[in-house]
């Protein structure tokens, strides 16, 4: 091996300009939000307020409706787009013709701006004038207001948010279905298992690191999501989809409390990690490796 | 078209092909159809948009165009935003190849935990620290520069992981035999160890590219004006502007002409922007 004391130096200075950054700009923020959830500003005085910011939190009714429309969101998105993406990949994993061009099609968003994006769907969605209310009237419905409507509004970011995200799980599906060995799946149509059995049995085990590692970051961009929000629905009607970055958004900007907001920044950052806990000493262990995989 | 084609048609194998195909492009016209639709629109009058559903403009007006290119200063935009992803990709190269060299190839003291602290960055983004980091900018005197806006981005464990990889792919005597010549590693590194990686710096440029230029909440929130503000956030302002009130064509060749950039550079790089996309995972 290498004569460490010689490069101990080296050492360090590769990893300084990575772990400088990564310090200033993602654990010192932290660390400073943590500091500043003890204080409250009355005029130009900051003054230290023990844990009225957490009780603040722990009654605020607007932070509970967040919180829920997070959840929601998440519910919503995560599984579908998942399931989707598993499925345009399950269709396009065999010889078809055209099958670049429904990859293209299919994978196009990822490089939309989620900004482009909103502004697109906010157009589809317009009441009356939109193109699918314009659909839906000629289909004899009646036109819905998606983006002003407390019960549509969720629907509508979340369409977008799925919208946005399908082709990318989809083709994360699609190269490790192409992983799969093909001889695995003619021996056990060989031996006589169906296309459910083979799906359940052999398709779904050598899928399911694949299917972790497109979960755990769907939950957690999940929770981290505000583009959308911000750009269609300034988390109305009436907080109907306020999400939690945008809440932590509005309590810093627009009623420029910054303790209540690093606060909330502290609870999401908090509850981020323990998600990532969670996934990796709870749901990992679950999860089928092939072997030479770590 | 004869008996013989009509029979093979309809024999239950190519039934099957004809429902794959049916199924397939509902979901691609889904996914496609809102570009399409604010493409085309981008091209309409005022009246059509609110009078026609057709899909295509009745002429292919550029007076959208001209209309947004004058209100909102464009050329500033794509300017800050090229400075912003380009320049963070420059400092990225040697942040990245830095790190992830001494993780492939070096031991120390720790290495494990602080391998772990550094993957933790990629499940925090940048908007989820806006209150914070907003402060650290405010103190640093740096609201409202592109520097600002670069900065939470700098140190990447996407890309430091992704070279990592890379690096433990290439033989350890090959650094021990140029060493051993006398080579300095620093050498090495950057004449015979980057080149034969090269494909996973292609990789990662491309994500880093395509995260940064998509980026939104973040630089709207560092950036006051003109002078720094990004493509994205020039998009919202515009937005939320009395001049783009109902007029929606003028709004789709803003949007068209924000999101154009990538999409063209997608589409010519196609395969090497999936293949990308398909090693590095989600973030840059």
């Amino acid at each position: 091996m290498r004569k460490r004391s010689k490069n101990r130096l080296r050492i360090f200075l590769y990893l300084l300009p990575t772990f400088f950054f990564l310090f200033f700009f993602t654990y010192f923020p932290y660390l400073s939000s943590f500091i500043d959830s003890f204080a409250e500003r009355r005029g130009n005085l900051i003054s230290f307020v023990g844990l009225k910011n957490y009780e603040r939190m722990a009654f605020d009714s607007v932070f509970h409706t967040v919180l829920w429309n997070n959840f929601l969101y998440s519910i919503l998105t995560v599984p579908l787009t998942m399931l989707f993406a598993l499925g345009l990949a399950l269709l396009l994993n065999r010889k078809i013709a055209g099958s670049a061009f429904y990859r293209t099609a299919f994978f196009y968003p990822t490089v939309i701006p989620m900004a482009a994006a909103s502004m697109i769907w906010l157009y589809l969605f317009l009441p009356t004038y939109g193109i699918i209310n314009r659909f839906i009237t000629l289909w004899g419905g009646k036109s819905v207001e998606w983006v002003g409507d407390p019960q549509y509004a969720m629907i509508s970011i979340v369409i977008v948010g799925i919208w946005k995200y399908v082709g990318y799980y989809m083709m994360i599906f699609l190269t490790a279905l192409q992983a799969i060995p093909k001889s695995l799946l003619e021996s056990a149509y060989l031996d006589g298992a169906g296309p459910v059995r083979r799906f359940g049995s052999i398709v779904l085990p050598m899928i399911s690191s694949t299917s972790f590692f497109i979960l755990i970051i769907a939950v957690i961009n999940s929770f981290q999501a505000v583009d959308q929000v911000y750009l269609m629905t300034r988390g109305g009607p009436g907080n109907a989809t306020n999400l939690m970055v945008y809440y932590i958004y509005q309590n810093a900007f627009s009623f420029w409390n910054f303790q209540y907001a690093s606060t909330l920044t502290v609870f999401l950052v908090t509850l981020l990690l323990l998600i990532t806990l969670f996934f990796f000493k709870v749901v990992e262990p679950r999860v089928y490796y092939e072997s030479g995989e770590t | 078209m004869d008996i013989l084609r009509m029979k093979q048609m309809f024999r239950p194998k190519t039934l099957q092909t004809l429902l794959y195909h049916g199924v397939l492009i509902f979901c691609a016209f889904l996914i496609v159809f809102p570009f399409l639709w604010m493409l085309t629109s981008a091209f309409k009058t005022q009246s059509e948009i609110f009078h026609d559903i057709k899909f295509f403009p009745r002429a292919f007006h550029l007076d959208s165009f001209r209309e947004v290119l004058s209100i909102i200063p464009f050329d500033k935009y794509f300017i800050n935003t090229v400075k912003f992803v380009f320049g963070l990709l420059f400092v990225q190269f040697f942040t990245i190849t830095f790190a992830a060299y001494a993780f492939a190839r070096f031991r120390f003291p720790l290495k494990d935990l602080l391998f772990t602290l550094l993957l933790l960055q990629l499940m925090i983004a940048p908007q989820t620290l806006v209150v914070p980091n907003y402060i650290i900018i405010k103190n640093l005197k740096l609201l409202d520069t592109v520097t600002a806006i670069s900065l939470p981005y700098v140190a990447s464990a996407m890309g430091v992981f992704l070279l990592r990889q890379a690096f433990r792919s290439i033989p350890a005597e090959m650094e021990e035999a140029a060493v051993m010549d006398g080579a300095s590693i620093e050498y090495y590194l950057f004449k015979i160890a980057i080149p034969l990686v090269k494909p996973s710096y292609t990789a990662f440029a491309l994500v880093s590219i395509n995260f940064h230029w998509n980026e939104f909440f973040w630089p709207l929130i560092v950036t006051d004006t003109v002078k720094s503000r990004v493509l994205t956030v020039g998009l919202a302002m515009f937005a939320e502007s009395s001049e783009s009130a109902a007029a929606w064509n003028d709004l789709m060749a803003a949007t068209l002409l924000v999101a154009a950039p990538l999409v063209l550079l997608f589409l010519v790089f196609q395969k090497a922007f999936v293949e990308s996309f398909m090693t590095t995972g989600l973030k840059a």
